[in-house]
């Protein structure tokens, strides 16, 4: 029986279709201004690896992602910043029926239509390790049963399990916690903290599809109903260590979330928004109350063909803003929350050259109107070699003078936390072989 | 002898052809596919003759009013299981989007203008799209003439769409058999920009499809060189091949 068993199992093996995908990496930043003892450069080796399995309807995939950062190396643990690990992004199986599909797994899932900042993107957890200015998504267990229509499609997903954020240490340029707080170390324990089990489902019923008209829309309903993306932050202080524990905390809320684009000519205009009702507000050991919360996301991206010969120019404006619906009058803000973009705004430009390297250059600036802060970032990629990305990129950050946004607290200078934070610059540098 | 020109011209008259119903023939020969199963393989070469290779599977599917296309990129191995949906339509634009696998997202495309170069190529995407007559505008008769020994006819049309990159294509189709084998396309300005020469037709199921085009582009000296292979049609495939849930998948 079971040499028989092994031959099906082989020989379906041998039916289906095996693919694989991946690259090998290195990544380097160097840091032109940077708060005082933070690292001055880092330099990191990424692999990333994508198997998967198709037979039929069926398909299953695993997709891993390995980084090793050279600091992680020292023999001084000071300079360590845990940017090394293995990562489990996608590990599933779904099959597929003449107009349904159901799936199994970890993955990835990707909600929004704006460019720089999507406030619906809420499904997975950011893992910040990576590059603090453009941290990945890390995956999250769930189950999903699809049913699809000719017009759309409509979606039931259930998240069996919230995942922690994880964040690099501290020396690392992107901690964005200070160093120190009333004279005490303060250290990010990623352990996610909540009165419910972190094993509780969150819900999300997703409806979306196209219209077909003269100016056609892509539009996205998501009803969601368990964990919130955003989260409360702990803060336990411990006088006899003496340590300050930070940490996060989860609750749970009901939310509806929306994402479009119309097609207007060579414009896409879009519009992501969503309004959160927060269920337990008294949550935070912040002594703060979690307020119902929206946000509104509008974006247009309008595309120049044949610039400068065969290039095209997307123009690309976008805006952003957070506000709560104030059911009291102790409500944690958004700096508290660490909610990013509150009244942001982005103008920036996307160069595609269209040549044989599929070379592109994005550069704009994110003007915060909320606290009067500034950053700026052009990058620029191109392949060599039909195997070899290139990826080069600068960035420069003019933080809050008056309020402790995360980028302000990631440039508090901890010899003199009275002063100014000062702004930050980088270049990077990524060279993958792709394979 | 005015008789003898009288009676020859009559005999000219009836034997020519006007450049729709021409149009219209050369369509006829390449229609009834219903759907096409194919790889494409890419070559792109630039004025140094360095060459750079795409692969893609692509699937097509024949509809009245426009056609619908699917493409998923294998090579360079950065792009591989980037897919590409497009629905044409003759009387306005078409819908499409790209389906980025790094991100898992799928992104909406603003198709209004047809010029751009289609990943880097000399191919632009109203290049790729199947012909289809309600695209342009035809005058006259066409014009017989013989290449390499071969009758052929000699044919103008112009684009409908203001969109459109050219203000002119000049083609030559064999007369026995109504397959285009070369099409002349003049830019905005009615200079000319590129050639394109089609080769390698072969009959699959009573149906003629090509199998290679060569497009020259004569202002930048590049070169892209197309070939189909293993296609297949009539596969039995349906709308809801081509719908946006095959991208993720």
């Amino acid at each position: 029986m079971r040499p028989l068993l092994g031959l099906v199992l082989l020989s379906s093996l041998l039916y289906g279709e095996v693919a694989y995908k991946g690259y090998v990496g290195a990544d380097t930043q160097a840091y032109l201004t940077k708060p005082d003892g933070k690292h001055p450069a880092n330099f990191t080796l990424q692999q990333q690896l994508e198997l998967s399995y198709n037979v039929g309807d069926f398909e299953s995939a695993i997709s891993l992602y390995a980084q090793e950062d050279s600091y992680d190396l020292s023999r001084d643990h000071a300079e360590r910043n845990e940017r090394t690990f293995v990562r489990l992004d996608e590990l599933y199986a779904k099959y597929y029926f003449e107009n349904d599909m159901i799936f199994g797994g970890r993955n990835i899932r990707f909600w929004g239509a704006l460019e720089v900042n999507n406030i619906v993107d809420t499904f997975n957890t950011k893992d910040f390790r990576t590059d603090g200015l453009d941290p990945q998504k890390q995956g999250a267990w769930n189950l999903a049963y699809t049913h699809y229509t000719d017009s759309g499609e409509i979606s039931l997903v259930v998240k069996l399990y919230e995942e922690q954020q994880k964040m690099a240490a501290y020396p690392y340029a992107y901690y964005f916690f200070p160093k120190e707080a009333e004279g005490m170390p303060i250290t990010y324990d990623a352990t996610l903290q909540s009165k419910e089990n972190l094993y509780r489902p969150t819900l999300y019923l997703n409806w979306s599809g196209s219209t077909e008209s003269d100016y056609p829309i892509d539009y996205a309903f998501i009803g969601q109903y368990g964990f919130d993306s955003q989260r409360a932050f702990q803060q336990a202080v411990d006088y006899i260590t003496p340590l300050v524990t930070l940490s996060e905390e989860a609750y749970l809320v009901a939310k509806v979330m929306s994402y479009n684009t119309m097609v207007v000519g060579s414009t896409l205009l879009k519009v992501e928004a969503l309004a959160t009702n927060v269920i337990d507000k008294n949550v935070s050991s912040i002594g703060k109350v979690i307020d119902d919360y929206y946000q509104v996301g509008l974006g247009v991206e309008h595309t120049l063909t044949g610039v400068n010969g065969d290039a095209d120019l997307g123009l690309i404006a976008e805006y952003y803003y957070y506000d709560t619906f104030k059911h009291s009058n102790n409500i944690a803000t958004d700096l508290n929350l660490f909610q990013v973009f509150q009244n942001d705004l982005f103008v920036g430009f996307r160069y595609t050259f269209n040549d044989a390297s599929d070379s592109s250059i994005v550069a704009g600036a994110i003007i915060d109107m909320e606290y009067n802060e500034q950053s700026y970032s052009f990058k620029y990629e191109t392949r060599m070699f039909d195997v070899l990305s290139v990826k080069a990129d600068y960035a420069y950050i003019n933080p809050s003078t008056t309020d402790p946004t995360a980028y302000a607290l990631m440039g508090l200078n901890p010899n003199d936390p009275t002063a100014d934070p000062s702004a930050h610059q980088r270049i990077g540098l990524n060279l993958a072989y792709h394979f | 002898m005015k008789k003898l020109l009288i009676s020859m011209a009559m005999v000219a008259n009836v034997w020519a052809i006007s450049n729709f119903e021409l149009a219209q023939k050369s369509d006829a020969v390449m229609s009834g596919y219903s759907d096409a199963k194919s790889e494409m393989v890419m070559t792109l070469i630039n004025a140094n003759a360095q060459e750079r290779q795409r692969t893609m599977k692509s699937m097509v599917l024949e509809k009245e009013g426009g056609d619908k296309s699917l493409m998923e990129f294998l090579t360079p191995a950065d792009v591989k299981g980037t897919k590409f949906l497009s629905y044409e339509h003759a009387d306005k634009d078409d819908d499409q989007w790209l389906y980025l696998p790094a991100l898992k997202r799928v992104k909406r495309i603003a198709s209004k203008n047809k010029s751009g170069s289609f990943m880097g190529s000399e191919f632009s995407y109203e290049d790729l799209t199947a012909f289809n007559i309600d695209k342009y505008n035809y005058s006259g008769d066409a014009q017989e003439v013989v290449v390499e020994g071969k009758k052929m006819f000699k044919s103008e049309r112009i684009p409908n769409s203001k969109n459109s990159g050219y203000t002119k294509q000049i083609s030559w189709t064999t007369a026995d058999t109504f397959l285009t084998m070369k099409v002349e396309y003049y830019d905005r300005k009615k200079e000319l920009l590129k050639t394109a020469i089609f080769e390698d037709y072969k009959k699959i199921d009573g149906i003629w499809r090509i199998g290679k085009i060569t497009m020259t582009n004569h202002q930048n000296d590049k070169k892209t060189i197309l070939v189909w292979k293993n296609e297949t049609i009539k596969n039995g495939l349906k709308d809801k091949d081509f719908n946006k849930r095959v991208l993720k998948r």
